[in-house]
């Protein structure tokens, strides 16, 4: 047995954490100067294989502390304490166009983070680590309360947080790739927001012409006396903004607390259904670009930024907290102009104090909780006809993203919080 | 009653939601105004916020609990619940006023009253006592360590006890508390007549290992084992009576010292074993076991960690290998107080040990931690201590000894955050006894905490390097 190798102590803590916490991963008992490598390994739902590794060199007393130390090399670079997680990408030879996205909230991703000895960057399948540990990441915290929705044919989960409530309610609206998505609303609800993840969209949209057909039935879920209804918020990426901002600012019956907007544009035909808002997007579609390596770009879709009214929501209207979350470099959707945009219009309005915008450069499309993996591209479906999948290019640099993410959610929460808990004098109806 | 109001407004106010954000699609559905005479308040404020961080954590591990979004300068209650494995319902509450902001947080505000008082970032945790109307004598040991105690945290209204009738409850908030990290694996081993369960952490090994020993309450405790091994060493608890796997009767030991070489083998023949670098962990009877082991078994253990223990068998032995006679048969020095509670102290002063047991301290082959509750009731830890560093003083040992002593800590010195028994019920044949085990709570949770770090590093020092 080779007695230097028992040496070797890993931990990570907590060994079971929240996807959105930090976690502090320490190698000691090794010699000093010693040169190893970190490695991080995850085995989706879908069966696809991710890694990420560092490269670090024990200090006098013998230890590497990732929060701390310098990277020298791998999938990241510097000091990231979390680099291990944000910069995992799919092992070689893996289907491109991979996106990391855990459909399943119930159960925790499982990461093995292992030490070896020396600079890998390669083959670590093929070599026994020198000491490996488990750690559990998870979207629900223990006592969070998954409910699905499905009365009257909605496709929608509730996510209630642990305890007596009452809580303030969160819709949360993801974007024009359809699918329940349901794990940004149960982290939310492990912080104390009721969240609703709803999918406003189903694939038969491209068949149905009609959409004022209405129905109506009788909503028999009386699980949820917990949240409170003059204290809901909306949240919404990508094609989900531009519901949240019509919403927001037109609706009659219902004044939203706060909304934030991710991704997103105000542009839209302001008479139109949510239909109609995407045959408009679609019959730009000749304004598609491509990069080198074909990439979709779709952020000309909607430039220029119209200076007709009544094809911008008319955020010069609203009347609560808005927070504009943008990439610079999103090459999905012309956030960054958008934003700009929207700035002017509630200047000249006059309720600009109402509006946030975090702008972060180098940033893309897809501005999600963090500690998850980037994918600069990645596969999409479009509905068609024909139907076909593309490489759809988000935009972003990996650790300028990831900075973003973790700035942006942080922030993102502290916004819903004000917004949402804090006691105010003057109601909203 | 008011809440059903909400539920109907709640519903209206979702439904307005969907029909915003669903004119797209003939199956999107609306949800139908919930049938009419809706009473709306509209002063209703939302609910004060508890967080905990992390909220699944190991049982050693801290946890950071907050509450925000409160009136200032107002007094709350932070109460913990939680159900043992048994079924006990267990509690712990204590008395806080928010500050300036309408926050409390447990790692900077002092209590002041409850289970605990002042500053006590875990006392929810070791704070634990079963609740009103309880069984008597209970004392909290997990007996299934793959799964988690759920404890809720909830924040009270006012200064109360959660056993009262008329309570607010503001906010919770659950955690999960473990004894075994992510990838211990657990395997119950009954080989060569040895009976016990075997940890491993995750990972390719091969692992520094640590034979786990309790004492005379007998049977299996994988506890503290579980908690080893998530620390990164291979962990063996091993039973030795009072098992049903083990030879009958159960109330005296019937192994001897070929069963504990075996067991050790079994440890060091272990692929994944480091095999010179095992440490042997024991409590009470299980320290009178290791120093036999390590002195007359013909193995060489790389250290040991003893808690509140005898030098020697506290029951007369019936031949050389070890084995004793009943543990009821002598009773001459059982003591009780006048609640009938008894005590087992003197039976391990060193003049009342079984003489031909009496280890030989002066053959000890490796470095020894003592620990002492200065307030042990069930063993006379001090007097053993003392004889142990006077005998290793004599033989030029002496630099082979760490002697931690803790005033107001009991007998059962444990892996920290966890609450302590004064007394528990010890048997219930031919009667009810109940058995004195000492320590007072808040002492006794600080040498707990203390211990447990210093016997961690000292097993780094001596199994890693």
């Amino acid at each position: 047995m080779d007695r230097k190798q028992c040496c070797v102590k890993l931990s990570v803590q907590p060994s079971r954490g929240l996807m959105d916490e930090k976690f502090l991963v320490l190698v000691q008992s090794v010699l000093p100067g010693f040169q190893l490598t970190v490695y991080a390994s995850y085995r989706c739902d879908d069966g696809h294989s991710w890694e990420a590794f560092a490269h670090y060199t024990a200090n006098a007393s013998g230890t590497v502390n990732v929060s701390e130390d310098h990277s020298l090399g791998g999938t990241y670079c510097g000091v990231e304490p979390m680099g291990l997680m944000w910069s995992l990408r799919p092992v070689p030879g893996s289907k491109p166009g991979l996106r990391m996205r855990k459909m399943n909230v119930l159960t925790p991703m499982e990461v093995t983070i292992s030490v070896y000895r020396g600079h890998l960057t390669e083959g670590f399948v093929d070599q026994v680590p020198l000491a490996a540990v488990v750690v559990e990441r998870w979207y629900m915290a223990p006592g969070v309360r998954r409910v699905p929705v499905t009365e009257g044919g909605l496709t929608a989960t509730l996510f209630l947080p642990s305890g007596p409530g009452p809580f303030p309610g969160l819709l949360d609206l993801w974007g024009g790739g359809g699918k329940l998505v349901e794990y940004r609303a149960a982290l939310l609800a492990s912080h104390g927001i009721a969240s609703l993840a709803l999918d406003y969209l189903t694939p038969q949209i491209t068949k149905e012409n009609d959409v004022s057909v209405l129905f109506y039935n009788e909503w028999t879920n009386v699980q949820h006396p917990q949240v409170i209804d003059s204290r809901i918020g909306i949240l919404g990426l990508s094609f989900g903004t531009s519901i949240a901002l019509k919403m927001a600012v037109y609706s009659q019956v219902f004044k939203l607390r706060c909304v934030v907007c991710i991704s997103g544009s105000h542009v839209q035909p302001i008479k139109g259904s949510v239909e109609q808002i995407m045959t408009s997007f679609h019959n730009n579609v000749d304004k598609t670009r491509f990069n080198e390596e074909q990439q979709v770009i779709w952020r000309d879709l909607l430039l220029p930024i119209p200076t007709d009214p009544s094809l911008k929501v008319e955020v010069g209207r609203l009347r609560c907290p808005l927070l504009m979350v943008v990439g610079e470099d999103d090459q999905n959707w012309p956030a960054h102009e958008s934003a700009v945009d929207v700035k002017e219009m509630m200047q000249r309005a006059g309720n600009d104090h109402l509006l946030t915008v975090l702008s972060y450069p180098s940033a893309g499309h897809l501005i999600e909780p963090p500690f998850t993996p980037f994918a600069r591209a990645s596969s999409y479906k479009i509905l068609g006809p024909p139907l076909q999948m593309v490489m759809v290019l988000w935009g972003g640099e990996t650790v300028a993203h990831s900075r973003a993410q973790e700035d942006a959610w942080r922030k993102t929460l502290v916004f819903l919080r004000e917004n949402l808990y804090r006691a105010t004098s003057s109601s909203h109806l | 009653m008011f809440r059903v109001n909400l539920r109907q407004s709640m519903v209206r106010q979702l439904q307005t939601i969907m029909i915003a954000c669903m004119r797209v699609h003939r199956n999107l559905a609306y949800l139908h105004r919930a049938v009419g005479g809706v009473r709306w308040n509209s002063s209703f404020k939302p609910a004060p916020l508890l967080t905990a961080a992390p909220v699944r954590a190991l049982i050693d591990e801290h946890i950071s609990i907050k509450g925000c979004f409160l009136p200032p300068q107002s007094p709350i209650t932070m109460c913990a619940q939680m159900q043992s494995d048994e079924g006990d319902h267990w509690e712990a509450f204590a008395h806080y006023n928010t500050n300036a902001d309408g926050t409390v947080n447990l790692t900077r505000d002092h209590s002041v009253g409850g289970s605990y008082v002042g500053c006590e970032p875990m006392g929810l945790f070791w704070g634990l006592q079963p609740a009103p109307g309880s069984r008597e004598g209970l004392r909290l040991r997990k007996k299934n360590v793959e799964t988690p105690y759920v404890m809720l945290l909830s924040l009270l209204e006012g200064h109360v006890s959660p056993s009262e009738r008329k309570i607010t409850e503001l906010a919770a908030v659950t955690t999960e508390r473990w004894y075994m990290a992510p990838g211990v694996r657990r395997t119950e081993i009954r080989q060569d007549g040895v009976v016990g369960t075997l940890f491993l952490p995750p990972g390719p090994g091969p692992f520094p290992a640590v034979l786990d020993l309790w004492g005379m309450g007998g049977g299996l405790v994988e506890y503290r084992s579980a908690l080893f091994a998530s620390k990164g060493y291979a962990s063996f608890s091993l039973a030795y009576l009072g098992h049903k796997d083990l030879p009958a009767p159960h109330n005296r030991v019937n192994v001897g010292d070929p069963y504990f070489k075996s067991a050790y083998h079994l440890l060091q023949d272990h692929r994944q074993v480091v095999a010179d670098r095992i440490g042997i962990v024991g409590l009470s009877f299980g320290v009178y076991l290791s120093l036999r082991i390590a002195t007359r078994a013909g193995v060489k253990p790389s250290c040991l960690v003893c808690i509140n223990g005898p030098v020697g068998s506290t029951i007369k032995l019936t031949d050389a290998d070890g084995r004793t006679e009943n543990f009821e048969n002598e009773q001459t020095h059982w003591q009780f107080d006048d609640q009938g509670c008894v005590s087992f102290k003197a039976m391990s002063l060193p003049a009342n040990l079984s003489p031909e047991s009496k280890v030989k301290l002066e053959d000890l082959p490796c470095p020894l931690m003592y620990i002492v509750g200065e307030d042990d009731l069930s063993a006379s830890s001090m007097e053993n201590a003392n004889l142990i560093e006077q005998t290793l003083r004599a033989a030029g040992k002496c630099q082979l000894l760490t002697l931690l002593s803790y005033p107001g800590a009991g007998h059962l010195i444990e892996p920290p955050y966890t609450p302590n028994s004064r007394v528990s019920l010890w048997s219930f044949k031919p009667r009810k006894l109940y058995t004195l085990w000492g320590g007072h709570p808040a002492p006794h949770a600080a040498a707990q905490q203390d211990a447990w770090e210093k016997i961690l590093d000292f097993m780094d020092s001596h199994l890693r390097r």
